[in-house]
């Protein structure tokens, strides 16, 4: 009795199966790594939100952990709501977003469907076709720079002597334009990927049953392409949100601040202002935002591929 | 009415001859069936005449029209793709409607003409659900439908059965033939399966490397073999085929199966194809069911050969017998009394020989 006891009781201090050894096992191996994410990740954040709260900026002569001398609660995020250069900045990112997203993504679907046959030539075009990505955002902006001069090539070609990056509505197309040449490789070659996914078969039995061209592309491309659509649009939007090297080259936000975009804007404040508790507060409201449209976003997704697969059509 | 003529059909891809210089005439309201192994050019036939392929050279004619520079779109043509190629992201219902939505027919039409299609195939308990839901007995059906809805006077399937079931695929061909009967159509069938071409058409063309072996009904490509690729492709077991030289000894015209043994030649229909012999050297062919084994036969009259093995797959039983370079196959009954380490004369039967030319492969007639 008394060693059956003991044997019960040995075995209740050791439950360890093979596999939760084996998961323990995992959790050591990578700590480090989790350790290295968390101070990479949260740590940042909690400062962010922390000196968010605060006037604090580094001419204040303090360390940023005595931010709390100046804290302030949410005057920083009130002030940011009514201040109209925000809103002005976020006025021109959406702008922004609206023109170039859709304009890559006609001229790189159009681009795209050129590109399902075979063609003399077709893997040279191809080349210079992705070039632009390829380039370095800030040389390509230069590249924009100098081609948007006064003085500059375009204007000498065309025999014009248009101001483009000094006047305020010149400036932000000179941009889009920049931008449009810079991204819609991308948008082609995501595109192209997803209409060589489409299955031949399918496309020539759409042919042999007498569907034309426009047919076949709106009843079989493009509700199969739904997803990789989906996905190209996101990340440009994202991207051309985010938009800055191509604007702090071309026009530095001006002239004034006439093509400030968000990035331009912080930059600003930071490097220039050094009011890092405005910014902290600016950075962390945007990711906030964007998370919301973010979760938006996944969850319209997410249903529509639920109906995608659903047994059942209408 | 639509027959279907190819005249001097090539196809090239590149350095690469799929097709070459194809004559072939389908009658209207035919079921034909083109056999030949992987990478015979059958399917490109097929596509070239479907039009999703150009010919480099030769002509396609529907009713003695050419229809090269008509587009796939406008032929008119029904086509059953091997892999089906349904439109998995839409409804069963959306498949069979698409051909008629795109050429326009109106909906009143289309909702009847579906249901009338959805009945035949099958179907109609299955209309509402996503086609890829739907197992592979069901897409071959919807396949067939999504293109019969069309009433196509031409239809053309590129191994449709090859993904099926055994079961449901001796069902299919059944059915092919009476959806054939029903439709009055003209009928192409793409297939490496030898059974399937068989039992269905009326015509089969054998085709090899891209060239055309040989055009006629079942029993003729069967009996009559135009060469010895179509001998050997044609018939499970397939026909004995033995390397011979032809001799004649004193008056007697002998075939010497070197190694093998040598025959004397009493068969008439035999002796009359020794004769139109151009060349010595032989291939000398016979059907194993054509064969008898038998014991103590007069020196000459038969093949004696020691048996190698008796394979007993029910009905009947393959009985293997000599050596490499003469070996032969013989169908016996399920009962056979044979064993191995026998030896046996083989004996051809009476007018079941055949010989080819051993150097051009050509039959001798």
């Amino acid at each position: 009795m008394g060693t059956e006891a003991a044997a019960a009781v040995e075995g209740k201090a050791k439950p360890r199966t093979l596999d939760q050894q084996r998961k323990r096992l995992g959790l050591y191996m990578t700590l480090p790594a989790q350790l290295l994410l968390l101070f990479i990740v949260a740590f940042p954040l909690v400062m962010q939100l922390y000196v968010s709260l605060t006037l604090w900026s580094p001419l204040d002569g303090e360390d940023w952990y005595y931010a709390y001398k100046s804290f302030t609660w949410f005057y920083n995020y009130i002030d940011l709501v009514t201040n109209e250069r925000l809103w002005d900045a976020i006025g021109r990112t959406v702008l922004i977003m609206a023109v170039v997203v859709p304009v890559e993504f006609l001229i790189g679907f159009g681009l795209a469907t050129l590109f399902v046959d075979s063609f003399p030539g077709k893997r040279i075009f191809y080349s210079i076709l992705i070039m632009p990505m390829m380039i370095v955002p800030a040389v390509a902006g230069y590249m924009f720079f100098m081609i948007f001069q006064s003085n500059g090539p375009l204007n000498q070609l065309l025999g014009i002597d248009t101001v483009w990056l000094g006047s305020p509505n010149l400036a932000m197309i000179a941009v889009m334009v920049a931008d449009i040449w810079q991204w819609t490789p991308l948008m082609f070659l995501i595109l192209l990927a997803g209409i060589l996914g489409v299955p031949e078969d399918q496309l020539k039995a759409a042919t042999l049953l007498g569907a034309s061209w426009g047919q076949k592309f709106v009843r079989i491309v493009l509700p199969r392409m739904k997803t990789v659509i989906v996905i190209a649009l996101v990340i440009r939007a994202v991207e051309s949100f985010k938009l800055f090297d191509l604007m702090f080259i071309m026009t530095k936000g001006g002239p004034g601040v006439a093509t400030e975009t968000i990035s331009v804007w912080i930059f600003k404040l930071t490097f220039n202002d050094l009011d890092w508790s405005y910014v902290a507060a600016i950075g962390l409201s945007i990711l906030i935002a964007l998370s919301v449209f973010a979760i938006i976003g996944l969850t319209v997704m997410a249903r529509a591929s639920k109906r995608m697969n659903a047994d059942v059509v209408d | 009415m639509s027959s279907i003529e190819l005249v001097g059909l090539t196809k090239r891809f590149g350095d690469l001859i799929a097709v070459k210089d194809l004559d072939l005439m389908i009658e209207d309201k035919e079921f034909v069936a083109i056999l030949g192994p992987s990478g015979c050019g059958k399917t490109t036939t097929m596509n070239m005449i479907a039009g999703i392929e150009h010919p480099t050279a030769g002509q396609v004619l529907f009713d003695g029209v050419e229809v090269q520079n008509v587009s796939a779109r406008r032929r008119g043509v029904g086509f059953v793709f091997q892999n089906y190629a349904i439109f998995t992201h839409i409804s069963v219902y959306k498949n069979l409607s698409f051909g008629l939505e795109v050429t326009g027919v109106p909906a009143g039409e289309i909702e009847r003409r579906v249901a009338d299609m959805a009945k035949l195939v099958r179907l109609t308990h299955r209309l509402e659900w996503r086609s890829s839901r739907l197992n592979v007995n069901e897409l071959q059906r919807l396949a067939l439908g999504r293109s019969a809805i069309l009433g196509p006077q031409i239809f053309l399937l590129d191994e449709p059965l090859s993904n099926l079931d055994a079961a449901f695929r001796a069902e299919m061909r059944t059915e092919l033939k009476h959806l054939q009967h029903q439709l009055q159509q003209t009928m192409v069938y793409v297939t490496h399966d030898q059974l399937e071409a068989m039992s269905m058409a009326d015509h089969i063309a054998i085709m090899d490397l891209g060239v055309l072996q040989q055009f006629g009904t079942p029993l003729e490509v069967y009996n009559k073999p135009a060469n010895l690729f179509v001998a050997n492709f044609m018939g499970s077991p397939s026909m004995n085929l033995l390397p011979c030289r032809i001799t004649d000894e004193g008056g007697e015209v002998v075939l010497d199966f070197g190694a093998g043994g040598r025959l004397m030649v009493e068969d008439e229909s035999l002796l009359a194809l020794c004769k139109k012999a151009a060349r010595q050297d032989l291939v000398y062919g016979v059907r194993p069911e054509n064969v008898t084994l038998r014991r103590g036969e007069k020196e000459g009259r038969g093949l004696s050969l020691g048996v190698n093995f008796v394979e007993r797959i029910g009905a009947r039983s393959i009985v293997h017998l000599g050596e490499t370079d003469h070996e032969i196959k013989v169908l016996e009954g399920n009962q056979s009394p044979t064993k191995v380490g026998e030896t046996l004369d083989a004996v051809a039967h009476a007018g079941a020989s055949h010989l080819f030319d051993a150097q051009t492969g050509v039959a001798i007639r």
